[in-house]
């Protein structure tokens, strides 16, 4: 008996009809994957990328090394020396940061008094050679420089939150 | 003692003590900022309000004496919002950029701020500003708007360091610390008002901006220069002294720490260190492997003592030696058959030598210094020599203590001095003579008059009876004599009488045996009548030793000079091998301070490039030399095979007996007195560039009294030709009118001078 059912089942091919019926209903549901790289996700402005180090808008660098971000960096990846500056200002002469140990908590951003170091929306980068995701000084300035637009939209929009 | 209650805990406590006083003996914490434990009361930050029973208002628990029955509450309601209101006005006028400041993570206002802070600012308006301050180059007070006026840095010159160059200026909001008239802080111990300050107005200049107090480690040493044994926290980051810091001991330092052990480490980095081993081959330098290099030397060795015999061969090591090097080389070289052994390189009297019934040593604990009533410091630049020292024996004069001199120079020691007399160094020996007749004299009733009747009263008047001698007398040509009247007098009056020490391991040296034996040179000796060979550990022959024109000779005429040293010196002119050792913060070692207490210390850094520890090269050196008893594996072996079954306190002693007292034909021509300046005594310290930095590390000058100026007729301040044996130099003609007429004032162990002849005697100064 049971095996006269499954045969009448198997006939009317009513399993294949109920997969169908799943299928369907996606093929006309709204698509929710992203065609990455051709399209990308919405982002949080408190997003957490790449760092960068901002500058002030005479041109003077923000940093005033006080080894804050060092210190709260659990991953150890943020390097800093200090010296005083000719003008007697305290400033760093090493500011690295190493994004292969980077766990990108955004401790260094919160912990900062001066909003030097920042956490960019920049999630695509890469590196071909051991060394090319330590970040130096130049570099972070640089980036900072090329994003502050961004930088301080966000940190504008975040501001009412911290 | 008297019964209080502080949160509910009963405490007893002494009659007369505060409420601060009473509240740490408990260990209850009660904030506060000027209060200082060493210093005394001003009771101007208000932070300690501490509410009490029955009182109207809060009161400042460091002002306020305990009385019977007392309820002190620290953390009530009322206390707690004085407390906060206070720090809240402190705070209106500090900057609040903590994160660029140097005491940033180590700061008390910091931290208070935290427990009594606000959350945030009410004050909008402009901040007070106080303009920087150049205060010299050890103390920074660039940031002096952070300053919270507690006065603790200027109390701590009126009260410790005897000399008030900090000041409070103007009043209200203006009020401000300041030097006086743009001055410098010149005092030997200007390093701890850094310490003292309890925000970051006065900071270490050579460590500004070099770490944060959270990177550094922390490691315990002890101090490698004077003889009190200061016990240091050296701090290190990425394998490099940074910054040296007090360890309290109320036995030794207390909680200071002179400028000379607080900035010396600056000299431990210096370019000048030897990095690796080096021999002269054809007049050339040249880098070699440490294998070739002790070879050479140990070859060298060999080839003299089996050739021109051992006695050729002798050793010199500077008293800032460890216990262990000092032990090894002494070893060495009696392994190899010579007795030529000697740490007193500024020594130039030896006849206490076999009269001596054991290490001479401070002749008490430098607690009982504080603890005396008279003193009588004899040849001693005192000062310069020991500033703690001095700052115990100025504690103790506070109190009452007399305390006179008998030197050649009159230098102020920043205290009341009770009797003094000033005499040229071959009339020492004389006064401290007429000192012990006058004394014999007033004990039977006989009071004289005169300089040595008044000491001799004011001595036989105390309980507690100090004679030291200072520098100056034990590297006086008559010392034996010096201290053999010392100890008459100090039996004459029941006192003690002790040598002040003059390094770091002074004592440590007769400990571990680096004196000559029975037939053995010392050190004048070994210079006098040249050897084949030298062994020098730690030695810088031209400004270490008590005849730099001797020694330097000796070295040029010798055939082989075996170099230990950290720096690179004028060794490369005599010297044939150099083998670079590890200074105190490198090596693990034990000093002896004069006061006989054994302190083994641990390396705080790895040695620099291929230094190495002294006594690993001594060891391999005597593995080379096949001399037995050279196996031992760790610094700690050596030590104890060197104080071995003795008992330290057993083998200090002071008698001495057998030294005929005479007087010697007065000298003719001027007499020459030096002091080794406060920062030219040893290697490292003659390299930290802040303290040559220093006005006390100043070049030498010529002083003489007006009188004899006018007869060579040469105005101060001109250039005078100094001439001693056959070097001279040309020095800045100086006068003081305290130093006996016929001397002359002439430093040494420093490179202007050491071109001149032995540290006493005869001198002559003529216009340039």
């Amino acid at each position: 008996m049971k095996y006269l059912i499954n045969l009448f089942k198997s006939l009317l091919l009513l399993e294949l009809f109920k997969g169908m019926t799943v299928t369907g209903k996606y093929f006309f549901a709204r698509h929710v994957t992203v065609q990455y790289p051709e399209e990308k996700t919405p982002q949080s402005f408190r997003f957490r990328g790449l760092h960068a180090q901002r500058r002030y808008p005479n041109g003077e660098e923000r940093c005033i090394a006080c080894k804050l971000c060092e210190a709260v960096c659990p991953a150890l990846a943020i390097k800093i020396e200090v010296a005083e500056r000719e003008d007697g200002s305290r400033r760093t002469t090493q500011y690295d940061i190493d994004l292969t140990k980077c766990i990108f908590c955004g401790f260094c951003e919160e912990s900062c008094p001066v909003d030097a170091i920042v956490e960019t929306r920049i999630y695509e980068y890469h590196g071909e050679n051991r060394g090319d995701l330590y970040y130096t000084k130049p570099m972070l300035l640089a980036m900072g420089d090329k994003y502050e637009e961004q930088i301080a939209m966000d940190r504008a929009a975040d501001a009412k939150y911290r | 003692m008297i019964n209080i209650e502080i949160d509910g805990k009963q405490i007893q406590t002494e009659n007369g003590a505060t409420i601060i006083e009473a509240a740490h003996q408990a260990g209850i914490a009660i904030p506060h900022f000027c209060y200082h434990k060493k210093l005394s009361i001003a009771a101007n930050c208000r932070m300690c309000l501490v509410q009490v029973e029955k009182a109207p208002k809060p009161l400042p628990a460091c002002a306020t004496p305990v009385t019977e029955g007392m309820k002190v509450f620290t953390h009530s309601e009322q206390a707690v919002k004085a407390q906060q209101g206070v720090m809240e006005f402190l705070l209106v006028n500090h900057p609040l950029d903590c994160p660029i400041c140097d005491q940033g993570g180590e700061c008390m206002l910091q931290d208070m701020s935290v427990g009594y802070g606000g959350g945030h600012s009410r004050y909008h308006e402009e901040k007070r500003m106080v303009l920087a301050k150049d205060l010299g180059p050890l103390v920074s007070a660039e940031e002096m708007s952070r300053c919270i006026n507690c006065t603790r840095c200027v109390r701590f010159g009126q009260e410790i360091a005897g000399q008030m160059e900090l000041g409070q200026a103007f009043r209200g909001e203006h009020a401000e610390v300041m030097s006086f008239v743009s001055g410098t802080v010149n005092s030997e111990l200007s390093g701890n008002m850094i310490d003292l300050c309890p925000v970051g107005a006065l900071t270490s200049k050579p460590f500004r901006y070099k770490a944060r107090s959270w990177e550094l480690s922390r490691r315990r040493s002890v101090s490698a220069h004077d003889s009190l044994g200061s016990n240091l926290a050296v701090q290190t980051k990425n394998n490099r002294v940074l910054r040296v810091l007090p360890v309290e001991n109320e036995d030794i330092n207390e909680c200071w720490l002179s400028d000379k052990d607080r900035f010396a480490y600056e000299g431990l980095n210096s370019a000048e260190r030897l990095t690796r081993p080096m021999i002269k081959r054809d007049g050339q330098w040249q880098e070699v492997e440490w294998q070739a290099a002790l070879e050479y030397a140990g070859n060298g060795l060999r080839h003299i003592a089996n050739g021109a015999g051992a006695e050729q061969i002798g050793a010199l090591a500077t008293a800032n030696s460890t216990l262990e090097e000092l032990y090894l080389l002494q070893k060495l070289v009696r392994g190899i058959g010579s007795q030529n052994v000697d740490f007193r390189l500024r020594q130039s009297d030896f006849s206490a030598d076999g009269k001596q019934q054991g290490a001479p040593w401070l002749g008490m604990s430098i607690a009982d210094i504080g603890k005396a009533d008279r003193f009588l410091i004899v040849g001693s630049f005192l000062r310069k020599d020991h500033p703690l020292l001095a700052a115990r024996i100025r504690q103790a004069v506070k109190k009452g203590a007399q305390a006179s001199i008998i030197h050649s120079v009159d230098d102020d020691l920043l205290m009341k001095v009770a009797h003094k007399t000033i005499v040229a160094p071959d009339a020492l020996v004389d006064v401290l003579t007429q000192v012990s007749k006058a004394l014999t004299a007033e004990k039977q009733g006989q009071s004289g008059s005169g300089e040595a009747a008044a000491i001799a009263k004011s001595l036989a008047g105390g309980e507690r009876v100090t004679v030291l001698l200072g520098n100056f007398a034990q590297q006086h040509p008559q010392a034996a004599q010096l201290q053999a009247l010392a100890q008459q007098i100090a039996a004459l009056s029941n006192g003690k009488f002790g040598f002040l020490g003059e390094a770091a391991n002074g004592v440590g040296g007769y400990l571990a045996q680096a004196t000559p034996g029975a037939n053995g040179l010392n050190a004048s000796a070994m210079l006098a009548t040249p050897r084949k060979a030298y062994l020098l550990l730690n030695v810088e022959a031209e400004l270490d030793c008590a005849n730099p024109q001797q020694a330097i000779a000796a070295m040029q005429a010798a055939d082989l000079v075996v170099a230990m040293s950290a720096y690179k010196h004028h060794a490369t002119d005599y010297a044939d091998v150099l083998l670079p050792i590890a200074p105190f913060t490198e090596t693990s070692g034990t000093f002896v301070s004069a006061e006989g207490r054994v302190q083994s210390f641990k390396g705080a850094v790895k040695p620099l490039g291929e230094a190495r520890p002294a006594w690993k090269v001594l060891r391999v050196l005597g593995n080379l030399l096949k001399v037995e008893g050279f196996d031992q594996d760790t610094s700690e072996a050596v030590r104890d095979e060197a104080l071995k079954g003795t008992d330290v306190a057993a083998r200090l002693n002071n008698a001495i007996g057998g030294v005929e007292v005479k007087a010697i034909a007065a000298a003719n021509g001027l007499q020459r007195v030096s002091e080794v300046p406060i920062y030219a005594t040893d290697a490292v310290v003659r390299r930290s560039a802040p303290l040559q930095a220093t006005a006390d590390a100043a070049i030498p000058q010529a002083w003489l009294h007006s009188d004899e100026l006018k007869k060579l007729g040469v105005q101060a301040g001109a250039m005078v030709k100094v001439s001693q044996g056959q070097g001279s130099v040309q020095l800045v003609a100086a006068t003081d009118d305290k130093l006996p007429r016929g001397v002359a004032r002439v430093a040494a162990g420093h490179a202007a001078t050491a071109a001149l002849g032995a540290m006493f005697g005869t001198i002559t100064v003529e216009r340039a």
